[in-house]
C-alpha cells in the first residue's frame, strides 16, 4: 500500500516533466490565402508562372521569388490597417519585357486573440476589404470578408 | 467551497476514528511527543534571492493526532513574473492548504523521523497582470504588434488537490528539517478574459493539463503539548 502510493507519485513526477505546452503547435496569426483560377473556366485552378510577390516598400518574400504556383499565403501587416501587395508574373519567358504586375490593396481592422502559453497571442483581421488595380488579375472574389481568423482554406479566388 | 470543506471534515473524522482503533498496540510504552509543529519554507526566500522574478513566503504547520497521522497545513503568499516567448505576466496572491500526512517510517524507540505521504486541499486568491505581449505572426516579413499597457485581472481564484511525499528529520530536540515534493491537480480555476492563468500562487506553473508540481524545504519546531 505504502509502496504503491510512492510509485504513483514517482510516475506522476516523471510524466508531469514532459508537457506539450513548451512548443507552439497551434495556428497563430493567419496569412491571406490567394488561389489562382482560370478566367475562362472559373472552376479550374490555373498556376501563375514566374510569380514574385512583395509588399509595398519591402523586399520580395523569399518563398515567392519567380515561382510557379496555384496558391499563395501572404502575411498581413498587424501594425497597420492596410497592406499593399505587388504580384508580378511572366507567362511568356524570363524576359523583363514580358513582366506583368498587379497590385492588390487589403484594408482591415486588427484584434488580438489569446492562443496558449507558448504561442502567445495571434492577430485576427476583421472587416477585410480587398481592391485591385487589375493588370494581369482580371477579377477576384470576394471583395470583402467579415473576418480572417484561420488559413485552413483559400480566402480569395483570383481569376487570370 | 462548502462542499470541499464538508468532505474534508468527513475525511478527518474517518482518519481519527481509524487512528483510535490502532492505538495502544505496542506492549512497550515509549513516550512520543505530540504537539503543534510550526515552521517556514526556506526555499522561497532563497529562490527570491536567486531569481528576481520570484518572491514568496510560506509557513507550515502540522499537528500529530495519532502514532502515524498528522493534520497538516500551509499558508503563504507568492508573487511571480512569468516570461514566455510572446507574453510577460505577473501573478500575485495568497494561498492556504489543509490536509493530512501519514508517516510510513517505523521509528526506533523515541525517534521522531518521518517519511510521509499526504494529501491536501488547497485554494488561492490572486490577481494576474499581463505586463506586455507581442502578437505571434509566425513570420519575420512584418514584425509583430507589441503592446505594453499592463492589463490586470483581480479576484481570480483556484482550488486544487495535492499529493505530497517527503521526509522530516529531527536534527536537534524538537527541531526538524524537512523536504517534500507535491503533485497538484486543479479542480477549478478562474481565467482572465482573452488570456490564461499561467501561474497560481501555491500551485506554481499551471501546465496545459491543469496539473502542477512543487517542492519545499522546511525548518520547523515542535511546541510540545503532551507525551504519550
Amino acid at each position: 500500500m505504502k509502496k504503491t502510493i510512492i510509485y504513483i507519485l514517482l510516475f506522476a513526477f516523471i510524466f508531469s516533466a514532459c508537457e506539450k505546452d513548451d512548443i507552439c503547435l497551434l495556428p497563430t496569426t493567419p496569412k491571406l490565402v490567394l488561389r489562382f483560377y482560370d478566367n475562362t473556366s472559373q472552376t479550374t485552378v490555373k498556376k501563375v508562372e514566374r510569380l514574385s510577390i512583395w509588399a509595398d516598400g519591402k523586399d520580395t518574400i523569399s518563398n515567392y521569388k519567380s515561382v510557379t504556383l496555384d496558391s499563395v499565403a501572404i502575411p498581413l501587416n498587424v501594425n497597420t490597417s492596410q497592406t499593399i501587395y505587388h504580384l508580378k508574373t511572366n507567362s511568356v519567358n524570363g524576359n523583363i519585357a514580358n513582366n506583368a504586375t498587379s497590385t492588390i490593396t487589403i484594408n482591415y481592422t486588427t484584434a488580438e486573440e489569446y492562443v496558449s502559453r507558448s504561442c502567445g497571442f495571434k492577430t485576427i483581421f476583421n472587416n477585410v476589404t480587398i481592391t485591385s488595380n487589375n493588370g494581369w488579375i482580371q477579377s477576384f472574389t470576394p471583395t470583402s470578408l467579415t473576418t480572417i481568423n484561420n488559413q485552413t482554406s483559400a480566402h480569395v479566388k483570383i481569376f487570370h | 467551497m462548502l462542499k470541499y470543506f464538508i468532505s474534508f471534515c468527513l475525511v478527518i473524522t474517518t482518519i481519527s476514528n481509524f487512528a483510535q482503533e490502532k492505538e495502544s498496540k505496542d506492549s512497550i510504552s515509549i513516550k512520543n511527543m505530540y504537539g503543534l509543529r510550526l515552521g517556514i519554507d526556506i526555499s522561497k526566500p532563497i529562490m527570491g534571492m536567486i531569481d528576481s522574478n520570484s518572491s514568496g513566503l510560506e509557513f507550515v504547520a502540522d499537528y500529530r493526532i495519532s502514532k502515524n497521522w498528522y493534520i497538516a497545513a500551509e499558508l503563504g503568499t507568492q508573487k511571480e513574473i512569468t516570461v514566455e516567448d510572446y507574453t510577460n505576466s505577473t501573478s500575485n496572491g495568497s494561498f492556504y492548504k489543509i490536509g493530512f500526512n501519514y508517516n510510513a517510517y517505523e521509528n526506533w524507540l523515541d525517534m521522531n523521523n518521518e517519511i510521509f505521504v499526504g494529501f491536501r486541499y488547497a485554494t488561492s486568491s490572486f490577481e494576474q497582470t499581463l505586463n506586455s505581449y507581442t502578437s505571434n505572426t509566425e513570420s519575420d516579413y512584418f514584425s509583430g504588434n507589441t503592446l505594453s499597457t499592463p492589463i490586470t485581472t483581480k479576484g481570480l481564484n483556484a482550488h486544487w488537490t495535492e499529493f505530497v511525499m517527503g521526509i522530516k528529520v529531527e536534527t536537534f530536540k524538537n527541531l526538524f528539517l524537512g523536504f517534500s515534493f507535491s503533485y497538484k491537480i486543479m479542480l477549478s480555476l478562474k481565467q482572465p478574459t482573452n488570456f490564461k492563468t499561467l501561474y497560481v500562487p501555491g500551485f506554481n506553473r499551471v501546465f496545459e493539463t491543469e496539473t502542477g508540481f512543487g517542492f519545499n524545504y522546511t525548518v520547523s519546531y515542535t511546541i510540545p503539548f503532551i507525551s504519550k
